[in-house]
């Protein structure tokens, strides 16, 4: 019991400090996504280091699952981005306003998902460690 | 002018929605730090001494279909029979409830059936339930809802809060029991997962306001009476009862280990009616509540506020709707430097509300704890009973100031339907 607290509380901090450098990354890299994905994947790290890196799982399976989530979030940003780029360039600037007040919605439907995946792989790790 | 009313408006918003998704997330986090598990075990095992009288309430009307299935239950119940009454309160039922609960009742003697006639009854649970006050003569008074089918220890579970002289009631654990129906009741056990494994369970660890449910529930007899019961003019009256016991100086306790199972709703149909029902009952507290809750000299700080924000639950999803549709003029009008943030912050205010208001991460972290594999696929759906909750709140909301204009009785008592569909998954 004594021994699974210490794995989650050291899990917690090494999945802070991750989750910091991830933040730090992703601050630096404003010029690459617009603001409110870069929020959004800021948003995502912080409830996913602080609440999914404290469940039974192994660390580095859960490094990956952060970074994977980082990783199709800027992808789904990026390509939502160039499409609505692409739009604007043909349809005008109507089409732009539409996506920034699609956007938190488009957002969520990845971060949602990827948190279902998440837990799911977390705990069919759980289930082959207790069987 | 009108700009700066509308950004105004919308930041005040984001703000309180801001608050809600904040709340959560302690919650979430609270029950994931809940550490005195085994202590509190150890104490509820040691508190199985006592076992004072109970009177178990259980009204029913046209509940013909499963009014067997919760008095099989109570046959089940390890709780000592000389101690134990139970009422079956026959609302003026049209159908067999009455003859079924009846056929019970003859060969054990704890099991009573009260009728009420047709013109009296069939008004709503609350009335049902002073009903059988009169007729309890157990010291804690327990309700179940005549669909529900409890744990057999269940009243041992309950029971034993009752030994701190600070808890008014005490409340058990809703599990769905008819889950692997269909999609709705999918999403209404993901609803409950929520409420009750994260929401209640933080609640209750936090020392905050912990909801009575309607059911699954007991309370000290004296202080019932002292509170005059259940009030008949509010459509949620477990969450009346709730805070006036709680401005009354008492606490209610939740206990997750003492689960009840519950028939979910199975269409749409009718998880409008009894949503819209709780969505109004609950505006209808709000009304009745806050000021009590801001003015008790019995609540501290953090328990005024969880109070307001749970009290003010139901007009979220009203409030939500309300966001999006300034929202989107102000972006065209003069879309301001904050504005892109704030953007930013409706997709997780956004899942923030769903269903049981309960956001995505809270229901996954409450489904995982649970051990609840498979009912994690479903989370991302939820996002269709919250979109449903917004017209259902807003329609309440319509609905009971019309009602307050027009000086209507807007109290009709919709009731759930139950099909029985839920027996089967019962395994004698």
């Amino acid at each position: 019991m004594l021994k699974e607290k210490i794995v989650r509380i050291r899990h917690s901090i090494l999945g802070f400090f991750t989750g910091v450098i991830i933040t730090y990354i992703i601050i630096w890299s404003f010029y690459l996504v617009n603001n409110e994905a870069a929020l959004t994947l800021i948003i995502f790290d912080f409830l996913f280091v602080s609440l999914v890196f404290r469940l039974n799982g192994s660390f580095m399976k859960k490094i990956g699952l952060l970074l994977i989530g980082n990783v199709i979030g800027l992808l789904w940003n990026s390509v939502f981005h160039s499409f609505s780029y692409v739009a604007t360039w043909y349809f005008g600037e109507s089409l732009n306003v539409l996506y920034v007040i699609l956007n938190p919605l488009l957002n969520s439907i990845w971060v949602v998902s990827f948190w279902s995946i998440s837990l799911s792989v977390l705990a069919s790790s759980r289930t082959v460690e207790v069987g | 002018m009108i700009v700066e009313i509308l950004e105004a408006s919308f930041l005040i918003l984001t703000f309180l929605m801001a608050a809600y998704l904040i709340r959560h997330y302690v919650f979430t986090l609270a029950v994931l730090n809940h550490t005195s598990k085994r202590k509190k075990a150890a104490v509820s095992t040691r508190n199985r001494s006592y076992q004072p009288r109970v009177s178990i309430l259980i009204p029913a009307y046209n509940e013909e279909r499963v009014i067997g299935r919760i008095l099989q239950g109570m046959t089940k119940l390890t709780y000592p029979k000389d101690k134990m009454q139970v009422i079956v309160v026959d609302d003026g039922s049209t159908d067999n409830t009455g003859q079924e609960a009846a056929a019970y009742a003859k060969p054990h003697d704890y099991i009573e059936v009260i009728r009420r006639n047709q013109k009296e009854g069939g008004k709503g649970k609350a009335p049902a339930l002073n009903a059988g006050l009169k007729h309890a003569e157990g010291e804690i008074i327990f309700c179940f809802d005549a669909d529900y089918y409890p744990q057999s220890d269940i009243i041992e579970k309950l029971v034993a809060e009752f030994t701190d002289s600070n808890v008014g009631a005490v409340q058990g654990r809703v599990t769905v029991l008819n889950e692997p129906q269909n999609l709705v009741t999918r999403l209404v056990a993901l609803e409950r997962i929520g409420g009750y494994r994260i929401d209640q369970q933080a609640r209750d660890s936090l020392g905050l306001i912990t909801q009575f449910g309607g059911t699954v529930g007991g309370f000290r007899r004296g202080l019932l009476e002292s509170l005059d019961g259940w009030d008949e003019s509010i459509l949620a009256e477990d969450t009346d009862l709730t805070f006036r016991v709680y401005v009354a100086g008492y606490k209610i306790r939740y206990v997750n280990d003492a689960e009840c199972y519950e028939e979910a709703v199975e269409n749409w149909r009718d998880y409008w009616r009894q949503r819209y029902r709780w969505a109004k009952g609950h505006m209808q507290c709000f009304f009745k509540h806050s000021l009590k809750v801001l003015k008790s000299s019995n609540l501290r700080l953090r328990e005024k506020i969880d109070g307001l924000l749970l009290l003010s639950v139901y007009f979220m999803p009203v409030l939500v709707l309300f966001s999006w549709i300034i929202g989107v003029p102000l972006f065209l009008l003069r879309p301001p430097q904050w504005f892109d943030m704030v953007w930013a912050f409706i997709p997780l205010s956004l899942y923030s509300f769903v269903g049981n208001f309960a956001p995505f991460f809270e229901v996954g972290v409450g489904a995982y704890l649970d051990g609840r594999t498979r009912a994690y696929w479903l989370i991302p759906v939820l996002i269709f009973t919250f979109l449903y909750n917004i017209l259902i709140c807003t329609k309440a909301l319509a609905d009971l100031f019309a009602s307050k204009i027009l000086r209507r009785n807007c109290n009709h008592w919709d009731k759930t339907v139950h099909t029985g569909n839920g027996n089967s998954y019962i395994t004698s």
